[in-house]
């Protein structure tokens, strides 16, 4: 595994009003990466992966560095962070719900093709990935499932030829049996080439597919390790995954 | 009373209506904007048109484009203006600032234009079409045409070109559309110079008919108005339907009772469709 980060932030601090709600030193997912962000309601999950966008549905003040492959997003508006292949699937509405999965795929702009590392999935590409889609690619968006939202949002991110992926809370609203193949396939993007960071509240979920893991608490990153080691940490077996430590 | 000169009056009327209305119908779908300023851009259209045409000895096809540039370009600072405003959809504010606009272009316009009333002749306008007991000019096919071809060619690009998609997709979400990397200023700036363009276009076409005066442009807001929200806020087919069925309405109304309460009688026919259909004859939003 490469050991440069693809995506660094640093000092990054996010305030609505007079309230910071997210203040983290450091931050990074290095190449093909697979990075879980994991915490309780309002630790600041969501609105870590949206500062490093610089994207919002309200109107915080972000402040701090983030690199993309050592260039500097931080004055960039979030479209011009998207075409430099920096992309986020947010929580919640994911599609065009007005659009037909067809239109939703083909609607993305065209992103320059000369970054490094960045891979332009075609359309045949992601109806591979996701065959479900295929089927439905008539349909309007506001017809789909969650899962099929989902499918479609992680999509459309990767026809914009993504170098690194912001993923908020993928599982929301899932059955069980969705949460896993979401999961998976985003490993496995991962496998393939891509670099993600991944924001989810389903812990147990989240660390069988995640090479770390970061856990923040009041918009603060309070530990952070391997996978491996952060099943043993007691603030996430205790709290995240029902396990006693003594 | 000719019931088919009325049709026919109708049938012109109505596409005027419609063209009239087409840019505030997309400014309304993709933007989510109002422009109280519209009747007064109208009324620039007009005004660059009867200039060119009169003073500069133009000829009328030429004068149209560029009174479109300047609808492109008052269109384009109007929206550079209150960019911020759009962005945070502050509408109370659009609403004002559309309206000062509007009273700035009046003002601009006397001072540049003279008070006087003007006849902006064309060599359509001029020329008469008897058809057994039946009478138009050229001007009024000249409308007719330009209308459906505008609309048929602005329904195509919507539903089928990536422009289309792009304004579709800043109409539904503007900040989803950001993360498919869609540069929403750039697009709420085409949209309003866009309608720039499409009044003037109108004005060139439609204002041969009548005499045209710096004071006008309140009849042409409320026209609009009435048109856009009947055909369903941001739906073009919405639009051209509604523009057809208020001019049809409009000419047999004031043929058949009095033209002094054709408006009035609109305004009625209006809260009676969107007590029936709040969303107005179409509900598609997005341009379609």
């Amino acid at each position: 595994m490469n050991t440069r980060p693809v995506l660094e932030a640093t000092n990054l601090r996010v305030a609505y009003g007079g309230n910071i709600a997210l203040d983290v030193p450091r931050i990074a997912v290095r190449e093909r990466e697979l990075v879980g962000v994991v915490g309780a309601n309002g630790a600041g999950k969501s609105t870590l992966v949206n500062g490093l966008l610089g994207w919002s549905r309200g109107s915080p003040k972000v402040s701090g560095k983030v690199m993309l492959d050592g260039k500097d997003m931080s004055r960039l508006p979030p479209h011009e962070r998207v075409k430099a292949g920096l992309l986020l699937i947010p929580e919640g509405k994911l599609v065009f719900t007005q659009m037909s999965v067809e239109e939703n795929l083909a609607a993305s702009v065209n992103a320059p093709h000369d970054g490094q590392g960045r891979r332009h999935y075609s359309i045949d590409d992601v109806y591979t990935l996701f065959p479900r889609l295929y089927e439905r690619r008539h349909h309007l968006g506001s017809q789909l499932s969650g899962g099929e939202r989902q499918m479609l949002g992680i999509a459309r991110a990767l026809r914009l030829g993504p170098r690194a992926l912001l993923l908020d809370e993928p599982s929301i609203g899932l059955a069980p049996r969705l949460v896993s193949t979401v999961l998976e396939t985003v490993r496995s993007l991962v496998d393939s080439g891509l670099t993600v960071l991944l924001v989810e509240q389903n812990v147990r979920a989240a660390i069988e597919v995640v090479d770390r893991l970061v856990l923040l608490e009041r918009g603060r990153i309070i530990a952070e390790g391997p996978a491996s080691e952060m099943r043993d940490d007691p603030r996430i077996a205790e709290a995240y995954l029902g396990a006693h430590v003594a | 009373m000719n019931f088919t000169q009325q049709l026919v009056n109708g049938i012109v009327l109505g596409h005027a209506y419609a063209l009239i209305a087409i840019g505030w119908t997309v400014l309304l779908g993709v933007a989510r904007l109002v422009n109280f300023g519209h009747g007064q851009m109208y009324m620039l259209g007009a005004f660059v048109t009867w200039y060119g045409v009169s003073r500069l000895g133009l000829p009328y096809f030429v004068a149209i484009p560029v009174a479109m540039l300047v609808g492109v370009a008052v269109g384009y600072v109007m929206q550079r203006v209150m960019l911020q405003l759009t962005l945070k959809q502050d509408l109370v504010s659009i609403m004002i600032v559309t309206l000062g606009f509007g009273y700035v272009l009046h003002g601009a316009a006397a001072l540049f234009f003279g008070s006087t009333g003007q006849i902006l002749e064309t060599p359509f306008s001029t020329k008469d079409i008897y058809w057994g007991d039946l009478w138009f000019t050229y001007q009024d096919i000249a409308i007719v045409i330009v209308a459906i071809l505008f609309f048929a060619v602005l329904k195509y690009v919507i539903d089928r070109t990536r422009i289309g998609r792009l304004a579709r997709m800043v109409a539904e979400d503007p900040q989803l559309a950001q993360l498919a990397g869609v540069n929403v200023r750039r697009v709420y700036l085409g949209v309003f110079a866009f309608e720039g363009a499409a009044v003037a276009l109108a004005a060139a076409l439609v204002a041969p008919r009548t005499p045209i005066l710096t004071s006008m442009g309140f009849d042409e807001v409320i026209i609009t108005f009435v048109v856009v929200v009947l055909g369903g806020i941001g739906s073009v087919t919405g639009s051209y339907v509604a523009g057809l069925a208020l001019g049809l309405f409009t000419a047999f109304f004031g043929a058949f009772v009095s033209p002094a309460y054709a408006t009035a009688a609109a305004f009625a026919v209006l809260i009676a469709v969107l007590v029936v259909r709040p969303g107005g004859l179409a509900v598609s939003p997005g341009g379609r």
